[in-house]
């Protein structure tokens, strides 16, 4: 059944959608123009908010700031050390979740639970996990005779000391998403399959897989998209720093550093755009891949 | 309420989906809109309700022009496909909530609508929600929520879609039942020609959005103005055989054979065109015999015979055109049988090939 | 048959050493909240201090102003989501059920902002809200969070689902659209709405950078702000660190497992759809 718009219904819908629209508006979209330009202001006052003149000074700054390509490189670390894992722990036990077991409501509970917990304060705890000397870690790790490990103030160590609390924070949201992927699959397709004589590795590998490949693929999209903005983690787990020796300092590390601490507004506004066209660029080609990838 | 539709049209984009419609429907008559789907029934009925603006053309009822005016001020009920129950209230709720709406004080709002609940036989089912009814109990509570205002207006929206065959013919007496237990004038959309003829006081039948015919179902039944009334209504559907029109003697020659036929009904020669017609005849309007000799008849190979208990349906072939007739039951006929078939006095219809219109004259 | 009992028990193995792994952190941190200073420090860990020290929290809540930060906190929860909760559903009314010029234009618009990551909304809100004066004020914790796009296309969705005869009924039946809106179709979303709001209400209890830096004085910070700076003056004090952390994870906890089959079930629609 057709309706034309008229002037009135016009009219009506802007009167429902004025409040989401005003705060929309001011906070979403004109700071995303307005960032834009702000990346090209060279000379400006902030307070006066006056610009004297537009360049790409910003941009090359931050092209030849060792400190930006080392926060660049970081991130890089870090996605590839959280995403891949965190989806293959996740995807196991999701399956195991997924079987004919008791208490699966339980443990999905437990598993979901860092996901509700405040980053800062749960940071905190892993701050202490990690401890040097009286953190429970290295004391388990002391029971196979290892080492002490100095996690945050070794910058060897700082990044997968980070990479490990993340894991664990993430995999809660990641199995809810795969258990919803994998109840979706048609069990007829398990029955067939058996009957043509696949064994459960057989099965997993041609059935599941497949079945799941848009869980998948939107999962790791989320997944790479959301490590890339990685913040409350560093900055609660040392303290306000990026780690020793900036050795965990991440992109918005780096953005956030400029803005609140050195004022820089241009360079910040200039590597926000950067950061966005990385993550622009890498889902870009996390699509190509899907497209080709996805099996139906 | 009496209802008048003049010229009345709905154009969406650049589909016509109504198309200049002229009815007059009488105070407490029972009126189907009837058609295949797309013909623009429930496109008429959605303007009567005042859920669509016709793009042109007038709406009268009783003496005011309701055109503008909004749904719930014209005065009208509606009972929709899915009945459109609000899932989160109760049966009482959903019957009172027109009523609430109309602030009506809510004592009263309940007890009218215990009545109207006692009316359509739910009365014991008010604490229940929608979910957890039958369809037919659901399309009672629709039929009360829709009644419950007192409106001059009942519009049902093919109501008996969603029931199951059985559920069907009981809710579409119910239905009957109660429209004539109040009175109100009801419009009823249907694609069912069944439906339509055992219901309906009269029939207003669409195709792609133009106006067909609005008669009595058995008029319409019995002389459809044209083709498409024709094969539309009843079932098995109505014969049509390809013949040739003879102007001198009045007779009919069926097309690839020599079997010829005298028309005695009286044809309407202002409407024929030429001389290429087909014969329109209802499987219980031929006679079989399989005696020779048996004036104004034409014979027939069987091919089949199929006997459902109450009547048997023989197929034959007359040329090569396939026709179907219902015979008695006791009526003892074997495929390759050749049959005589003749047709009972003014039963036969002639459309015009080319304008497909009936041109026999009807009763008036 | 044995075959089927042992990969069984390795199941649940498996998802027992895992729910140790997720839950360890948790109970590691209620642990140290009651211990002495000198249990803290001691090697091999203490698994069952020798007495409770509630007394922990009373002096960690008074180092700091945590009351202050708890209320801050409750504020800008409560109104964020109540006054998120009214945009979306007009909003989502309005993108679902009415018809009006450019609807398809500005819903696609309004979906590719999604693509744009929060962080380069940052600075220029910043200035925006420096210019109105808001810096350092609820305002500036509130007001920019009163809408989201996510949730507008989430209860949409919803929205769209619910059929379309409802509203013609109602209509017949004399009701407006704004009444049909908050009398039907919002009883009809409750499932969506609770989802909403409370994924708002964790998103809102959680969040750190924007309160970071949009809060100055003290008095203006939330939990987990005034956590951090907290962090910095209990020093080497972790049972009183952990017992400033565990209050603040305790409100979420509670509400998750009140009511987290909606929690789960609508992070598993709302990620499957995306």
């Amino acid at each position: 059944m057709i309706q034309k718009p008229t002037f009135t219904s016009t009219w009506k819908a802007l009167l429902y959608l004025l409040p989401a629209l005003v705060i929309l508006l001011t906070f979403n979209i004109y700071p995303i123009i307005k960032s834009f330009i702000m990346s090209f202001y060279t000379d400006y006052d902030f307070f006066k908010d006056i610009v004297y003149e537009y360049g790409l000074d910003n941009f090359t700054y931050i092209f030849q700031d060792a400190e930006f390509w080392k926060s660049v490189v970081n991130t890089l670390v870090f996605v590839i050390g959280v995403v891949p894992l965190s989806i293959v722990i996740s995807l196991g036990i999701a399956i195991l979740l997924n079987t004919k077991i008791r208490f699966k409501g339980i443990f999905r509970s437990i598993y979901f639970l860092p996901f509700v917990t405040s980053v800062i304060a749960i940071s905190m705890v892993w701050r202490w996990l990690y401890h040097t000397d009286y953190g429970l870690i290295n004391y388990s790790l002391g029971l196979f005779g290892i080492e002490k490990i100095a996690w945050l103030t070794d910058p060897q160590w700082a990044m997968p000391a980070i990479i490990i609390m993340c894991i664990w924070k993430g995999l809660g949201y990641n199995i809810i998403i795969f258990l919803a992927g994998l109840q979706n699959i048609d069990q007829q397709l398990y029955l067939a399959a058996q009957i043509d004589g696949a064994k459960p590795w057989k099965r997993f590998m041609n059935i599941t897989l497949p079945m799941l490949s848009p869980t998948m693929f939107f999962i790791s999209i989320v997944s790479v998209i959301n490590s890339f903005k990685v913040f409350d983690e560093v900055f609660a787990l040392f303290d306000g720093k990026p780690g020793p020796a900036y050795s965990a300092q991440t992109i918005v590390y780096y953005i956030f550093e400029k803005f609140y601490n050195e004022w820089e507004f241009g360079i910040a506004s200039a590597a926000a755009i950067i950061l966005f066209v990385i993550i622009f660029l890498i889902t870009l080609i996390q699509l190509r891949l899907g497209r080709s990838r996805i099996i139906y | 309420m009496k209802i008048q539709l003049k010229e009345l049209s709905m154009k969406f984009d650049d589909v016509l989906a109504v198309n200049g419609l002229n009815v007059h429907i009488n105070k407490g008559e029972l009126v189907s809109l009837l058609g295949p789907s797309g013909c623009g029934k429930s496109t008429t009925l959605f303007m009567l309700a005042g859920l669509y603006k016709p793009s042109s053309g007038e709406m009268y009822f009783g003496d005011t022009l309701v055109n503008n005016v909004e749904p719930e001020n014209r005065g009208i009920g509606m009972v929709f496909q899915n009945y459109a129950l609000y899932p989160h209230m109760t049966v009482l709720k959903n019957i009172m909530f027109p009523l609430k709406m109309a602030k009506v004080p809510h004592k009263k709002a309940e007890e009218k609508a215990i009545e109207m609940a006692n009316l359509v036989q739910i009365g014991h089912l008010l604490d229940r929600k929608p979910k957890q009814l039958s369809g037919g109990q659901q399309q009672r509570v629709a039929i009360a929520r829709a009644l419950v205002k007192q409106p001059q207006l009942l519009l049902l929206d093919e109501p008996l879609s969603n029931l199951d065959a059985r559920l069907r013919i009981e809710m579409r007496e119910e239905i009957r039942r109660i429209q004539q237990e109040v009175g109100i004038t009801t419009i009823f959309v249907t694609h069912d020609q069944e439906e339509a003829m055992s219901i309906s006081d009269k029939v207003l039948l669409m195709k792609d959005g133009q106006f067909q015919q609005y008669s009595k179902p058995q008029e319409m039944y019995d002389h459809p103005v044209n083709m498409f009334v024709g094969k539309f209504m009843g079932n098995p559907p109505i014969n049509m055989i390809p013949v040739t029109f003879d102007h001198k003697n009045l007779s009919i020659q069926i097309n690839g054979t020599d079997e010829k036929l005298k028309v005695t009904s009286k044809l309407n020669y202002e409407l024929v065109s030429g001389n290429q017609m087909l014969l329109g005849v209802r499987a219980e309007d031929f006679v079989l015999e399989k005696l020779e000799g048996i004036s104004n008849s034409f014979s027939a190979k069987v091919d089949l015979v199929e006997r459902t208990g109450r009547d048997t349906l023989v197929h034959a072939t007359v040329g090569n055109h396939a026709i179907r007739a219902l015979v008695n039951q006791d009526f003892v006929v074997k495929p390759s049988n050749i049959v005589k078939l003749s047709i009972r006095k003014n039963r036969l219809q002639l459309f015009d090939a080319e304008t497909e219109l009936n041109l026999v004259l009807g009763k008036e | 048959m044995q075959r089927a009992a042992f990969s069984k028990g390795f199941i649940y193995l498996v998802l027992i050493i895992g729910s140790v792994c997720m839950l360890l952190p948790f109970a590691w941190m209620f642990i140290t909240s009651i211990k002495s200073p000198g249990e803290v420090m001691m090697m091999p860990p203490v698994w069952i201090p020798e007495d409770f020290k509630w007394e922990n929290y009373k002096e960690a809540w008074s180092m700091a102003p945590f009351a202050r930060y708890t209320i801050n906190s409750i504020i800008v929860t409560v109104l964020s989501t109540l006054g998120e909760l009214v945009t979306t559903i007009l909003a989502a009314y309005a993108f679902s059920r009415m018809h009006f010029y450019g609807r398809d234009i500005l819903f696609s618009i309004l979906l590719g902002t999604m693509m744009v990551p929060g962080e380069v909304l940052l600075i220029p809100n910043y200035v925006t809200l420096s210019n109105l004066g808001w810096i350092d004020q609820y305002q500036a914790l509130i007001i920019p969070w009163l809408a989201s796009i996510f949730s507008i296309f989430l209860l949409r969705q919803f929205f769209l689902g619910i059929p379309q005869e409802l509203s013609y009924a109602a209509k017949i039946d004399g009701c407006n659209n704004f009444r049909f809106l908050w009398t039907i179709m919002v009883p009809l979303a409750k499932p969506a709405l609770i989802t909403i709001v409370l994924l708002k209400a964790i998103g809102s209890w959680n969040s750190f950078l924007w309160p970071l830096i949009v809060t100055q004085s003290k008095e203006m910070r939330t939990l987990p702000v005034g956590l951090t700076s907290f962090s910095t003056e209990a020093g080497i004090n972790y049972e009183l660190l952990m017992a400033a952390s565990t209050m603040i994870i305790l409100p979420m906890i509670i509400l998750y497992f009140c009511l987290q089959r909606y929690i789960i079930e609508g992070v598993a629609k709302a990620g499957i759809k995306g």
